[in-house]
């Protein structure tokens, strides 16, 4: 006896088959269903938009706002909060840089990207200077993890930003006031001095037409003549605003070194870490100081990175992989550049790098030697798979 | 000369598993994968301070070192064995409905049994009886199947081909009157995605059996551990890895597959190709309709799309133990109507039903100190999903996930206030990570029509084959069996 012949002896094997041969003579033609996952996909998450700069609006004097629509369809919908990474070709070299989105998510006509100039701004230089309207750019879908989960969040949100920290928070408060939310917001806003408050007038305006937004900018180096908070965002200033801390959650979006500031002034207040939501803010400024790194390495020494079955490269240590990558002309899948969405994971077959806190990193590929490309510095010659 | 041996598609469960397999055995193979990293399912992403698992719940078939199961022998051979670490769990489940009805089934006959006739005295026989039958029906399944009885025939076997097609329901209908003991017999219909009216018994008394013999397992890291420990295996066996690299069409002439375009029009030639992509996106997307044998479209058209599902990941600022979860695997519904639960997968009613596993509970070292990780897990169909608007579609999934937690709530109260990080997936995030119409995870619907017993495995294409839950049964356990047996076809081929 074959397996073929106890299959037709059991029982109700042919009744089985005859509901397959009534399914067979009706059957549906999946030819009809040919690009219906991409169809669904592209609706929601195309794997990159082309965006052409439609209107551009100075805001300060350091930074403007870039307002792109679509060059080719329909802009997915996105959760306020969250960014897109632009890629741009800046003296031969491919890069990207991720940029929270600032309109409301209520219309997805546009997104608008708030640039502040920052110092040795390789891209960011460029969107202030350059870019002009009807240029266009290839970016990613919105992404990002910095955003409103209704699931336990609460309704009392306190979001502290710092410079162009604003430009996530602004999507926040907009699709809260846009859309009559029932969520209360108080914004603590910091800047350097009162003339570089990017959306001053829309915030103060939102401020005194809806009840659930309150805010309060902190300015580090007022004029004399200036009233209001100053200084830093402090345990004592955020008591003061805030009076009791109890079932808010914090939001943190700004500059490195406010996260540090910030982070131990919400300890002080007795804010748990499940009440703290804090944005990625790319690689450090300075490698070499963070904790961690080995005191031997030189920030300057370079060394020479091997791709199996390609080219091999300079890498500087204190540069993250992925710049000098791009530097060469290697282009890896990017979104974040935070060390977080793993995109640019990248197996390294020998040598050593360093990644700094931060970097999101599996546990397992940790163990299997998987690198973030974006949030790696090379402490030795390197041999990497892509 | 073609560039490889054997190109597969997709570094699913399936496609690492055939991808090490042959070149282990010396054949030249590239690997394509859409997404940067190896697994499919079997992945994991952070949040916060967590690594969630996306997948894995029990691993099915793996037995201990000294009573090994299949999966152990085939992860040996593949030389991972030592590169993964496992958790036993010492339970199957525990089936609950909020504030009336408890029972823990420990992955022991005895005590499984014994917990049963606790809570359902007047039925202690019928418990005796359904369990003889299980085993002995599975003992009959092994041999014709596994020992590949040369003989097997009704005769020797009539347990087997009396039991193996009928509806559990039947059974269990035929045993028991409770319907909360035949709630708590048919727990894992979940697993197969069908409800007992249309799950063979064949199906039930297999899980049974299977991770009560073998036991359930975890892994330390998770299932992309696994994956990651495969696909290294794969690179020490000279095996080309390629990830963002998706395949866009399969080249064929004269009904043999001749090689692979790549998404960015790359043309690599090979002999065969396993696909470890849903068959539909296979044969409609990659194989073209001008390829497509009649038979095999005809086949496809009457095969119907299995579900896929709505999980809520939550990571928890407190220990298992504090909000007083003692297993790691659950089931909660509202009431012992699976049919009704059943029928729910298909509209955005509250969701009756919800499996629960945490992690934690077996390995303390799953999350970070002091906190844990709870997956909850509701299958559900695209179709609704699918007329979302796009701009309606995050809170259509916060409102689901939202209810997910409150049923949650009702066993666990507290448990909304330990959240410290919540993910959701439905049908269309799992649409879009796999590729795979209607987001089904478990392939095509396991219905008896559906299964291996009915359809033969074969693409009616030189050289194509598949791997993966759409090429056979659902679940890591099998998965992970259908590229091996991929593999061991496509050896057999080229030393022909």
């Amino acid at each position: 006896m074959t397996k073929q012949n106890i299959r037709q002896q059991i029982d109700g094997y042919e009744d089985i088959q005859a509901e397959i041969a009534v399914l067979r003579k009706y059957a549906h033609d999946r030819r009809a269903d040919k690009g219906t996952v991409d169809r669904v996909i592209n609706a929601l998450h195309p794997k990159e938009l082309q965006l052409t700069v439609s209107e551009i609006i100075e805001e300060t004097a350091s930074s403007r706002t870039l307002r792109l629509i679509s060059a080719n369809g329909i802009l997915p919908p996105f959760q306020a909060g969250q960014y897109i990474n632009i890629f741009v070709n800046l003296a031969g070299i491919r890069s990207s840089r991720p940029y929270s989105i600032a309109s409301s998510p209520a219309q997805t006509a546009y997104y608008d990207v708030t640039v502040r100039r920052v110092e040795d701004g390789f891209v960011s230089n460029y969107l202030l200077d350059e870019v002009k309207i009807g240029d266009t750019f290839t970016s990613t879908s919105p992404a990002g993890l910095f955003y409103y989960n209704p699931l336990f969040h609460g309704k009392d949100l306190v979001f502290l930003a710092g410079g162009s920290g604003i430009t996530p928070f602004m999507s926040m408060i907009r699709e809260v006031t846009d859309r009559g939310l029932a969520r209360k917001i108080t914004l603590i806003y910091g800047s350097r001095d009162a003339d570089d408050i990017i959306f001053r007038e829309e915030l103060e305006d939102c401020a005194q037409r809806h009840d659930n937004f309150t805010f309060r900018p902190v300015i580090s180096e007022p004029a004399p003549s200036y009233r209001g908070h100053t200084g830093f965002i402090t345990a004592d200033l955020m008591r003061e605003v805030l009076g009791d801390i109890q079932n808010k959650m914090f939001y943190l979006c700004g500059p490195e070194e406010m996260y540090t500031f910030c982070l131990s002034e919400l300890e002080k207040l007795g804010v748990p870490r499940k009440k703290i939501r804090q944005e990625v803010f790319g690689p450090p400024t300075n490698v070499t100081e963070e904790p961690g790194w080995p005191t031997e390495v030189r920030g300057d020494a370079t060394f020479t990175v091997a791709i199996r079955g390609g080219a091999s490269i300079p890498a500087r240590a204190d540069e993250p992989l992925m710049i000098s990558l791009e530097r060469a002309g290697i282009t890896i899948p990017t979104s974040c550049r935070s060390g977080e969405c793993s995109l640019c994971r990248t197996k390294l077959l020998s040598g050593e790098v360093f990644q700094p806190r931060g970097a999101k990193v599996r546990k397992s590929d940790r163990q299997f030697g998987y690198i973030h490309a974006c949030m790696a510095y090379p402490l030795k010659d390197l041999e990497i798979l892509l | 000369m073609p560039d490889y041996d054997v190109i597969v598609i997709g570094a699913g469960n399936g496609g690492l598993t055939a991808s090490a397999s042959l070149a282990k055995r010396g054949a030249k193979v590239l690997l394509l994968e859409r997404h940067n990293l190896p697994g499919g399912c079997a992945t994991s992403f952070i949040r916060g301070r967590f690594e969630f698992e996306v997948a894995l719940h029990q691993l099915s078939g793996l037995g201990t070192p000294e009573q090994p199961g299949p999966l152990r022998g085939l992860l040996g051979q593949l030389d991972v064995l030592d590169k993964i670490e496992f958790t036993e769990e010492d339970t199957l489940y525990r089936t609950i409905i909020p504030g009336e009805f408890e029972v823990t089934l420990k992955a022991d006959r005895a005590e499984a049994i014994a917990a049963l006739k606790e809570k359902f005295p007047d039925e202690a026989g019928a418990i005796d009886r359904f369990f003889d039958l299980v085993w002995e029906f599975c003992m009959q399944m092994v041999s014709i199947f596994y020992m590949r009885d040369p003989e097997a025939s009704r005769d020797k076997y009539p347990t087997y081909c009396k039991y193996a097609l009928k509806p559990s329901q039947e059974v269990l209908d035929g045993f028991f009157t409770s319907p909360l003991l035949k709630l708590a017999l048919a727990s894992y219909w979940g697993y197969v995605g069908l409800p007992p009216s249309r799950l063979t018994f064949m199906d039930l008394a297999m899980l049974l059996w299977v991770y009560i013999e073998f036991k359930p397992f975890h892994i330390k890291g998770g299932s992309q551990a696994m994956s990651n420990a495969i696909l290294d295996a794969f690179i020490q066996a000279g095996g080309h890895p390629r990830f963002n690299c998706g395949a866009k069409k399969i080249i064929i002439s004269d009904n043999r597959v001749r090689g692979v375009v790549t998404e960015t029009g790359e043309e690599i030639t090979c002999d065969y190709v396993v696909s470890n992509a849903s068959i539909i996106t296979t044969y409609v997307e990659m194989v073209g309709e001008e390829h497509i044998p009649d038979d095999k479209l005809r086949m496809l058209g009457s095969r119907s799309v299995g579900p896929s599902g709505f999980a809520v990941y939550c990571g928890l600022d407190c220990e298992p133990q504090d909000l007083g979860i003692d297993v790691s695997t659950q089931f909660i519904c509202l009431n012992t109507d699976i049919e009704r639960q059943f029928a729910a997968w298909r509209t955005f009613d509250t969701p009756e039903m919800c499996g629960m596993s945490c992690y934690d509970v077996a390995d303390p070292d799953f999350s970070p100190p002091g906190a844990c990780q709870v997956a909850l897990i509701n299958l559900q169909f695209a179709d609704h999903w699918l007329t979302i608007p796009p701009a309606q579609y995050a809170d259509a999934k916060y409102r689901y996930a939202r209810e997910m937690i409150s049923l949650v709530e009702k066993v666990y109260p507290g448990f909304s206030d330990a959240l410290e990080e919540v993910e959701a997936s439905t049908p269309v995030t799992h649409l879009r990570y796999l590729g795979h119409p209607g987001g089904g995870f478990y392939g095509f619907e396991k219905y008896a029509k559906d299964s291996n017993l009915f359809i033969a495995p074969t693409s009616g294409i030189d050289g194509l084959y598949f791997a993966g839950a759409w090429a056979g049964m659902a679940g890591f356990q099998p998965t992970l069996e259908s590229g091996v047996s991929a593999a061991k076809a496509i050896y057999r081929k080229m030393n022909r």
